[in-house]
């Protein structure tokens, strides 16, 4: 259970930041986020010998163990080694991101993502269970999207981060059906009974399509030739992003997939064919077309993609000969590649481009960011004595049986080396060629295609320390790891693959083939990289990939929706009747194979002068809403509507229901107060125009509407009379309720028992519905106005903000539509004054006397909001906002949503059920009883009052400025 | 006796659906304010007592008659309330729609267009 908050406090910090943000500024979050994640590194690297000892560490929590699904959470040394790259290299980036931005604005939102994405990449390391990796798996999918779109603007971020989840995503459906198959193949979702019995998988008729599919996922994630095309577009990330998920971390998701599963599925015919073949394919691949790459960050995507070849290469080896060189790899590419991500955003801040070509001699302008360049890219390029070379080495090592896979490892390393000069020598050294922004540069650069978002063209930037000292930090890290391999890198790497290893700098027995190997690839690449102004003048074709398969698909996809298209006339009736036509299709199969047999009690009729007075009333209710359909104006309408709501509610009282026939009729008036207010606010000439035309439709027209409502009527009253027949009268759950109300509830009124308990869950969603149905009003109603209105975290008040930028625009448009009262003389004031605490306080009696009374928390709720309607409809709104300074229906909610919630959740912590009934004995005042409910019935009532309260506010809000 | 509540709830749904086809927004709007009431009569009429005396209980005296039924009671509560807010807010969305299109004309809201 211990490092359970390894993976908690990441996510819990997310949901933290975003309102925190506000009130710190970004260098203060980075710095503590870096903080934060710097514990939770030193957490993990505690938990060492604590692995070293028994193996793994394991934690569960059952949630659903019918399909096999439990957060069990598994950490052995390989999980531990990718967390740790994890948490360190989110240290740094997070300290770095702190520094990026530009806009104060965007960093909240930053961080949240980076956060919960650490989260979820830690998760996926450290899931114990096949179906709990995959959610986490899809997380960081899913998060990875939000970053490389976090500049939604830019049509190019928007491209390239659907096109990633679309890519990472299909993969994710391949990964998700072949982890299914393998537990149901195995027996087992569960990653340690997996590999505790290792050769069940292999035997199993099913293993090619298990592997496959498993190696399709983690393809795809880990950018492997054909689908490696998604990583260079998801370069429109934020830097820090880029440098996080799409090198460091999230695309060696795959990677530790299939050194996770290769002891599970490893070492087949399968297995040792696919890895190396497409592994090798992508590693020369990227190493190439890495070369003549213009855009720093596109260098950097497909060398990261080459070196992902690299890993899945190794893992792909003969009985597990490449895994040691596979934790090494990892381990040295995280520390420079993300030094070099760093690097080139600290550039692009500086400078304002990433064009390599635009780029040099920038050593005399900034020489300590120069350094760490030397360092970082030495290390890539595989110069001892850096971490880099040691990767090197044990990558050659590993390859040096197979003539085949070592020429390519040769070529591609090679490669990279000329990579790793360009970007040391290009950037930095020679002249200087960086045109820093200027006056007439800026217009350029503003569509320049590698600007980027952090960016402001108006002056020369000057770099904050720590955007050097972050990529100087992981630099810094693979001279130590170099360096000191024996100590440092050794104990972790060995108990990743849980066998010990010997790393060393230099080959202990003299020199060795891999050595050499390793001196002729750096003397190889120096030479390439002399004579890259002939090479990179040639024209080269583009190699061809899935990319052009992905255009393809995705061109005819668009081309359906065009022809869909034109079907969408528009008209919102039409797409309604649609809908209806559909309903009626379904329902009339339905009806044809449904029986009903009229039982006599059924047709038994007109028992009493109640039901007489029953009959009337629904005869009344269905004039009236006849009435209501013909009469032309709306006024008249919205009364006859009134009219039929009220004889539902004296139908309500007949039946007996009073408890429904107070609420029926208290909300029937506030629904007809409703639309008479928003009569008053919509332009008449408007309404006029409507109801001219309201019967001036073709006849066809009309005879269609009355088709499809009859047709719909008859369904729906065929399903009633099924409805009221198939009831089974004599054992329903009517008669357990009755029973038991008193008993387990403590009330007298059943309704208000089944409504706080026996179901308390539906009253807990229904109105948390209701209040945000009111606040969805409230939004769409009344625009806030900066300042005034009551706001959980203050927002720091800047000069340049947009809302006042928008009031300013909005004020100076004509024609502000103002709901006035007309009703503004004393006696109504008086007789509102008088109102309003009167119906508190029969709301409250309401309250108190809930279970034994008519009426309930709802009761109070509205009758309190009908008193708050008298006030607007007196005052207006200005005046009543002024004088009612308590009233704040968000709040209201609020707390009215907490109470009850708090009711329902309370109980748990005592190790009881949800929603449990808790009398409060010993307390007897007026023949009141105090229980647990009387809390959900307060929470009721309150929601239901700021509910009520926030759809009057808004409806009679003055609508000065243009919504939406 | 429940056999008119499965007619009128029929007949009542029928009308709804007739006044929802409007295509004046604010009637419209009023359909289904009565299609929420026709469905609430539904619950009403599938109640399994047709009771005589409220569905309140007391442990001293036994009720004089059948109670009604307390859980289509406690559905059509809730979904009063909930009718509420829905109604609430379709009404505010043809306000702000009808300012920001100046029409409560829904042909005349042609935005949906292919």
């Amino acid at each position: 259970m211990e490092f359970v908050p390894v993976i908690v406090v990441p996510f819990v910090l997310a949901l933290a930041i975003v309102p925190a943000s506000q009130r710190l500024r970004p260098e203060h979050q980075g710095w503590g986020l870096a903080a934060v994640l710097a514990i939770l590194f030193g957490w993990l690297l505690a938990l060492l010998p604590t692995i070293g000892e028994q193996g793994a560490v394991s934690a569960a929590i059952s949630w659903m163990p019918q399909i096999g699904l439990n957060l069990s959470l598994y950490a052995d040394g390989l999980s531990v080694l990718f967390a740790l790259v994890i948490t360190g290299i989110g240290a740094a980036v997070m300290l770095y991101a702190g520094y990026y931005f530009e806009d104060a604005r965007q960093v909240g939102r930053f961080f949240a993502l980076l956060l919960a994405f650490t989260g979820s990449m830690l998760a996926v390391v450290m899931a114990g269970n096949l179906l709990t990796l995959f959610i986490a798996w899809e997380l960081t999918s899913i998060v990875s999207f939000l970053l490389i779109s976090f500049k939604g603007s830019d049509a190019d971020a928007r491209a390239g981060a659907l096109q990633a989840l679309i890519i990472t995503g299909g993969g994710g459906l391949a990964l998700l059906v072949g982890l299914l198959l393998a537990g149901t193949a195995a027996g087992t979702m569960e990653l340690s009974d997996l590999l505790a019995k290792s050769d069940v998988l292999r035997s199993h008729p099913w293993y090619g399509a298990i592997a496959v599919l498993i190696l399709a996922g983690s393809f795809s994630k880990s950018a492997q030739f054909p689908l490696h095309f998604w990583l260079p577009g998801a370069m429109a990330a934020p830097t820090p992003a880029s440098a996080f998920l799409h090198s460091a971390t999230m695309v060696k998701a795959g990677v530790y997939l299939l050194a996770r599963l290769s002891p599970i599925l490893g070492d087949t015919p399968l297995w040792n064919t696919v890895l190396p073949v497409v592994g090798l394919l992508t590693m020369l691949i990227g190493a190439a077309v890495a070369l003549r790459q213009r855009d720093l960050k596109g260098i950097l995507a497909y060398t990261t993609i080459s070196q992902l070849g690299a890993l899945v290469a190794l893992i792909g080896l003969p009985e597990a000969a490449g895994i040691k060189a596979a934790m090494v790899g990892i381990l040295a590419h995280a520390l420079y590649k993300g030094a070099l991500f760093l690097i080139v955003g600290a550039v692009d801040h500086a400078t304002g481009t990433r064009n390599i070509d635009e780029l040099g001699g920038l050593w005399r302008k900034m020489p300590a960011l120069a350094g760490v360049t030397v360092v970082a890219g030495l290390s890539m390029a595989g110069v001892p004595p850096l971490f880099g070379f040691v990767a090197k080495e044990t990558l050659l090592e590993a390859v040096i049986a197979e003539p085949l896979a070592l020429a390519v490892v040769v070529l591609s390393a090679t490669l990279t080396v000329a990579v790793a000069f360009r970007l040391i020598w290009d950037i930095f050294g020679g002249k200087s060629r960086a045109r820093l922004p200027q006056e007439e540069h800026r217009e350029h650069d503003s569509h320049h295609p590698y600007g980027d978002d952090a960016y402001d063209y108006s002056h020369i930037h000057t770099l904050p320390g720590p955007m050097t000292a972050a990529p100087g930090l992981l630099a810094g890290l693979s001279l130590i790891a170099g360096i000191g391999i024996g100590a440092l890198v050794t104990p972790v790497v060995s108990l990743a693959i849980g066998k010990t290893v010997s790393l060393y700098l230099l080959p202990p027995d003299g020199i060795n083939q891999a050595f050499v190997l390793s001196i002729a690839a750096l003397a190889a690449g120096a030479a390439i990289f002399a004579t890259r102004r002939v090479w990179l003048s040639w024209n080269l074709p583009g190699l061809p990939g899935g990319e052009q398969i992905y255009q393809y698909l995705v061109s005819r996809v668009e081309q359906i929706g065009d022809v869909l298209l034109r079907s969408q006339g528009g008209k919102i009736r039409y797409y309604l009747a649609a809908i209806l036509l559909t309903v009626v299709a379904l329902l009339s199969t339905a009806i044809t194979r449904t029986t009903i047999i009229y039982p006599a009690e059924m047709m038994a009729g007109v028992a009493s002068a109640a039901d007489i007075l029953e009959i009337v009333l629904l005869v009344l209710a269905l004039v009236a809403t006849l009435a209501s359909i013909l009469l032309e104006r709306h006024l008249l309408a919205a009364m006859a509507l009134g009219v039929a709501g009220y004889s539902i509610g004296g139908i309500f009282l007949l039946e007996p229901a009073p408890d429904v026939a107070l609420v029926q009729f208290l909300i029937e008036t506030l629904a007809t107060v409703l639309i008479i207010i928003i009569l008053a606010r919509t332009s008449e000439e408007e309404r006029r125009r409507a109801i001219t035309r309201l019967w001036g439709q073709t006849n066809t027209g009309l005879k269609r509407d009355v088709l499809i409502s009859v047709t719909l009527g008859v369904a729906v009253g065929f399903f009633a009379l099924a409805a009221v027949n198939s009831r089974p009268t004599p054992n329903t759950i009517a008669a357990w309720h009755l029973e038991n109300a008193l008993p387990q509830v403590g009330v007298k009124d059943v309704v208000a028992g089944i409504i706080t308990d026996f179901r308390g869950t539906d009253t807990l969603i229904e109105i948390t519905v209701f209040g945000m149905a009111a606040l969805g009003v409230l939004t769409m109603l009344a625009r806030p106005n900066p300042g005034k209105t009551w706001s959980l975290f203050r927002r720091p008040e800047t000069s340049e903000s947009p809302i006042k930028d928008a009031l300013q625009e909005d004020a100076e448009r004509p024609e502000p539509v103002v709901y006035r009262s007309h009703f503004a003389d004393p006696v109504t004031q008086l007789a509102a004054g008088l109102v309003l605490p009167f119906a508190m306080l029969i709301g409250l009696a309401h309250l108190l006397y809930a279970g034994a009374a008519p009426g309930d928390g709802f009761t109070a709720g509205v009758i309190g909001g009908l008193g708050v309607a008298l006030w607007f409809v007196v005052y207006g709104y200005e005046e009543t906002k002024r004088r009612l300074r308590w009233l704040h229906p968000g709040p209201l909610i609020g707390i009215g949503l907490t109470l009850a919630f708090a009711n329902a959740i309370l109980p748990l912590i005592f190790g009881r059920e949800f929603l449990a009934f808790t009398p409060i004995d010993g307390f007897s005042l007026a023949d009141i009883k105090l229980a647990s409910t009387v809390l959900f019935e307060v929470g009721i009532c309150l929601t239901v009052f700021g509910g009520v309260s926030a759809i009057l506010e808004a409806i009679s809000h003055p609508m000065e400025v243009e919504p939406l | 006796m429940n056999i008119l509540f499965a007619l009128a709830t029929g007949i009542m749904f029928a009308m709804g659906v007739f006044q929802l086809l409007r295509r004046d927004l604010i009637k419209a709007g009023m359909g289904f304010y009565i299609l929420f009431t026709a469905i609430n009569l539904l619950f009403l009429a599938v109640g399994a007592y047709n009771g005589s005396v409220p569905a309140y209980v007391d442990a001293s005296s036994r009720p004089a008659g059948q109670p009604s039924d307390p859980l289509v009671q406690a559905l059509i509560l809730t979904a009063i309330v909930i009718s509420f807010g829905s109604y609430a807010l379709l009404l505010g969305l043809i306000a702000v729609s009808s300012r920001r299109f100046k029409t409560v004309d829904s042909d005349e809201l042609d935005q949906l267009k292919g």
